[in-house]
């Protein structure tokens, strides 16, 4: 540790910290371009200035590392002069055309223009002219005029992301930042850029001339499009949202986004979004659907009970949200069949669940079955970021049916079949501790075989499940088994930790549970079964769309057309419309105030920046109407919240699960190509039209290179599929990375009917190339 | 009956002084007065020699102003007829003249001297809703006779 002084307040760091740093820690402002903790000191622009005893010159607080007894003057007339010069040189050339710029209000060069600049530069010469509001892709612009050239966006895209798409061209006054070869850039992490520019250079494309700081209505919310629940700000403008920001919590994020979620946010104010009533398929006033429902939920009641009455959770609710539905169900309706939506079936036990905390402590990380970057994209750069930091070195290891790795984050990876991860994990389990009870119980019916997997694979991986200290396992759900294999694993490694991070959805899963829904696929299955053998005459879907999501479509089909009323409330109609009898509009995130859980177990809070549009209602007004037209008394408790005094943001913790149950060995295919599904953020059947075009070259079926050969598809083409299921037309497209063998389809994507089929082992034929110009 | 006479002439007296000294009242309006040349009236949006609008929809009228008056809607210019001499404009420019109280500062606040405040005061309507001058009103400005 090193004491110093600043301004005359001592402080003890570590050793290597820098001056900023240490002053931030302090509560000292020292004023920065180009420094960002995330990226490292580079001391481009000289604005940190300050003055350090016994140094002949004023030094640069990013880049200068503490020492013993050092004394550090952040003010004064010599460090006040060294910022104005800094600040009279950055402003020569820019263009002043605060009026006109997006960032004018929120913008750094202003604000410390404003403070240590000078009134008036002495520069009289014109100004050098560069592009302004040049693509740097369709998403975001550029503004050259007004860059200080602190490289944050570069060696963002560089460093920390390893996609290297922006680059400084030129040289002294005419340096410009640019594109590769002026290529738009592509990267799904592009447009953190815009929040990383000190300055009003790179700019969000869509939020272009849309607003200024100072009327708007900015609000701290969370990205409910994955579950990786990324904190935001979200910027509503004439009651539209017109911009989602990162935002940054302190010792928990930077605040990056990933493009989905931060462009993503017109689903809201998509034109196919349901703002009015929906009766037997026709628009309809809002009383006059209340009226009806209220009948048909009295008959039900009356005749039979509650109990032939089951909800759906599902959709992006807020948990507070869900338990106003938990409990209008329980009271009012008396039922008890209250399940979540689920488009795979695995779970996590709350016992087992992990935070970011434990993925930035682990020694080794395992990747069950998903690609976090398309599945949950942020926590693939927290993945990146953790594999970088050379001080402690990790093991980055993949259980898929499909090669995980990738140029930007290598990942060894077992490459399974379909189905097959339960039991290779198994399998590295059996040699890692095959004698604790745990894992014997698990393993006696037979399973833990690993055929056709290289034996010296699963040792090395058996070998990370027994010496990993901090063990972090993130699993995508699609394979139910595997949650045995961790149960057993978190046992059997007893002493060091084994944390499991959720990737599949809905995105509020957790939070419907601590309001009160089963969470378990099984349990929704059982609904729907009940449903299909008549024993429920009225389902309620709650934001969910089963037909796009459960995975045995079928089912789904048997349940709709055999229940006797069929409800809806969402964001949007669900597939299938002709079955329902109702469905009602309801409020959006953005829309409502409310927490929402994310894979962590973290509730994480949501105030909204605009209201429901047309006539959509939050779900409670649906509810008090619904229970007034029972004759029931229905408070909405406004009290209640998800928290737990002790646990904080997390969910209270829940003890290791201890009954272990078998697992049995799969039966694999011989030869074939196997269907797989994957949850992908750019293709989880949630509309933008600002996104359009890269959601729907998202929205395909992916099959390798060796495959498309096979079947004469050079890029683009249409296939059949055929299984015992039955079959499917799909268009797919040849992805380099997928490993041969593979079909790879997006779940919940309307137009990919996967859950048509099983997966596993398909027919595939080839119907037509389509050729891209 | 002196005594009243007497206060009878002194009344007519002071009538027939007013009659012949200047008057204070003005034959509006068919005279106006001459008002300073900084006289505060109805706002009017300014354009340039070459008939571009000046406004570029910073919304800092809209931001300062202490009685809420204004409402800006700022979008990219139209770039096939340049209607504006930059590429960013003013969609929509309000001004709720019933709220505004003629306090001139949103002609200071403005950075390209577009919104201007006319001697024009001749403000007057049957109803609220023509109380707000809209853009083409503000681009049109009525000129005091
Ligand atoms: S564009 Fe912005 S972030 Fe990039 S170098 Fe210029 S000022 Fe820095
Ligand atoms: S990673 Fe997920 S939660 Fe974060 S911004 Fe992207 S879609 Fe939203
Ligand atoms: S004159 Fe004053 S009150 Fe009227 S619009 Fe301008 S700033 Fe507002
Ligand atoms: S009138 Fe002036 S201050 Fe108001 S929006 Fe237009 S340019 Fe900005
Ligand atoms: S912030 Fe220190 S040199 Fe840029």
């Amino acid at each position: 540790m090193i004491r110093l002084t600043i301004d005359g307040q001592e402080i003890e760091v570590r050793e290597g910290t820098m001056i900023a740093d240490a002053a931030a820690r302090l509560g000292i402002d020292i004023p920065v371009y180009c420094y960002h903790e995330a990226l490292g000191p580079l001391g481009a622009c000289r604005m940190c200035l300050v003055q350090v005893e016994k140094m002949p010159k004023l030094a640069t607080a990013c880049t200068t590392a503490v020492a013993e007894g050092m004394v550090v003057h952040t003010t004064g007339p010599q460090v006040d002069k060294g910022r104005k010069g800094v600040l009279e040189f950055l402003l020569i050339n820019h263009p002043l055309d605060c009026p006109v710029c997006d960032k004018g209000g929120e913008c750094f060069l202003q604000d410390y223009t404003f403070r240590y600049g000078p009134p008036q530069g002495r520069f009289q010469e014109p100004k050098i002219q560069k592009v302004k509001d040049g693509p740097i892709s369709d998403l975001i612009l550029i503004d050259q005029e007004r860059c200080v050239l602190c490289q944050r966006c570069v060696r963002f895209m560089d460093e920390y992301v390893g996609e290297p798409e922006l680059l400084l061209e030129g040289r002294g006054v005419e340096t410009v930042v640019t594109t590769v070869e002026g290529r738009p850039a592509q990267s799904q992490f592009a447009g953190n850029v815009i929040d990383l520019c000190p300055v009003g250079a790179l700019l969000a494309a869509p939020y272009h001339h849309k607003a200024r700081p100072w009327n708007i209505e900015r609000e701290e919310s969370v990205c409910t499009l994955c579950p990786v629940g990324c904190t935001t700000l979200t910027t509503g403008r004439d009651g539209r949202i017109v911009r989602v920001e990162g935002r940054p919590v302190v010792d928990r994020n930077w605040g990056w986004l990933c493009d989905r979620g931060r462009f993503g946010f017109d689903f809201a104010t998509h034109p196919s979004r349901l703002v009015n009533s929906r009766l037997h398929g026709r628009e309809e006033a809002a009383a006059r659907t209340t009226r009806e429902i209220g009948q048909w939920l009295r008959e039900v009641v009356a005749q039979e009970g509650g109990e032939a009455i089951a909800v759906v959770m599902g959709g992006l609710h807020t948990t507070e949200e869900a338990h106003q539905v938990y409990r209008f169900a329980t009271e009012v309706l008396g039922t008890r069949r209250l399940v979540v939506s689920r488009d795979v079936p695995g779970y996590v036990p709350r016992g087992l669940n992990g935070t970011f905390e434990d993925l930035s402590a682990a020694d080794a990380v395992i990747l069950v079955g998903t690609d976090p970057y398309e599945s949950a994209p942020v926590l693939h750069l927290r993945l990146r970021e953790r594999l970088k930091n050379r001080r402690a070195p990790l093991t980055l290891m993949g259980v898929a049916p499909r090669n995980l790795s990738r140029s930007t984050l290598p990942v060894e990876t077992l490459v399974t079949h379909v189905g097959q991860e339960a039991d290779v994990l198994a399998a590295a389990l059996k040699e890692a501790a095959g004698d604790h009870p745990a894992v014997a119980a698990l393993l006696s019916q037979g399973a833990g075989i690993a055929r056709g997997i290289d034996p010296t694979q699963v040792s090395q991986l058996s070998r990370v499940l027994r010496e990993a200290e901090r063990l972090v396992v993130v699993w995508d759900g699609v394979e139910p088994d595997v949650e045995h294999v961790l149960a057993a694993l978190a046992q059997a490694r007893q002493g060091q930790t084994t944390r499991v991070l959720p990737t599949f959805g809905p995105s509020n899963w957790r939070g419907f549970e601590r309001a009160g829904f089963d969470a378990r696929f099984d349990a929704l299955t059982r609904v729907l079964e009940d449903a299909r053998d008549g024993k429920i005459r009225m389902l309620i879907l709650w934001g969910a769309d089963l037909l796009k999501d459960y995975p045995d479509r079928r089912l789904v089909e048997q349940a709709y057309e055999r229940v006797e009323w069929l409800l809806a409330e969402g964001v949007f109609v669900p597939e299938g419309a002709e079955h329902f009898d109702a469905v009602v509009p309801g409020a959006a995130p953005g829309e409502v105030y409310g927490t929402y859980v994310n894979m962590e177990a973290r509730l994480q809070i949501a105030s909204p920046s605009v209201n429901p549009p047309g006539q959509a209602r939050p779900t409670k007004s649906y509810l008090t109407a619904w229970a007034h037209a029972l004759g029931k008394p229905f408070v909405v408790d406004e009290e209640w919240d998800p928290y737990d005094d002790a646990s904080g943001d997390l969910l209270p913790e829940e003890p290791l699960p201890q009954d272990i149950e078998a697992i049995r060995a799969p039966d694999l295919p011989e030869g074939g190509v196997e269907l797989l599904v994957s949850a992908q953020v750019w293709a989880n059947g949630i509309p933008s039209q600002i996104l359009e075009a890269r959601l729907e070259a998202a929205q395909i079926a992916r099959i390798s290179p060796l495959d498309a050969d096979a079947l004469g598809i050079r890029e683009v083409g249409v296939i059949r599929v055929e299984s015992a299921e039955g079959v499917l037309e799909l268009p797919v497209r040849v992805d380099e990375h997928l490993t041969p063998g593979r079909l790879l389809v997006p779940l919940g994507v309307g137009a990919l009917p996967v859950n048509r089929l099983r997966p596993g082992v398909v027919k595939v034929q080839r119907l037509e190339e389509v050729q891209t110009p | 009956m002196l005594d009243e006479a007497k206060a009878i002439l002194k009344g007519l007296g002071t009538t027939f002084k007013a009659l012949a000294a200047p008057r204070d009242t003005y034959p509006y309006p068919e005279k106006r007065r001459e008002y300073s040349p900084r006289y505060r009236g109805k706002h009017m949006l300014a354009k340039d020699e070459e008939g571009h609008e000046l406004c570029v929809g910073c919304g800092l009228c809209e931001a300062v102003c202490p009685a809420h008056a204004i409402r800006v809607v700022a979008a990219e210019a139209p770039g096939d007829q340049p209607v504006s001499w930059t590429n960013r404009y003013s969609v929509d420019y309000e001004v709720d003249l019933i709220r505004c109280i003629f306090c001139g500062m949103c002609e200071e606040a403005c950075p390209t001297n577009a919104v201007r405040l006319t001697p024009f005061n001749e403000l007057a309507a049957y109803d609220r809703q023509s109380m707000i001058a809209d853009k083409q009103e503000l681009l049109h400005p009525a000129i005091r006779k």
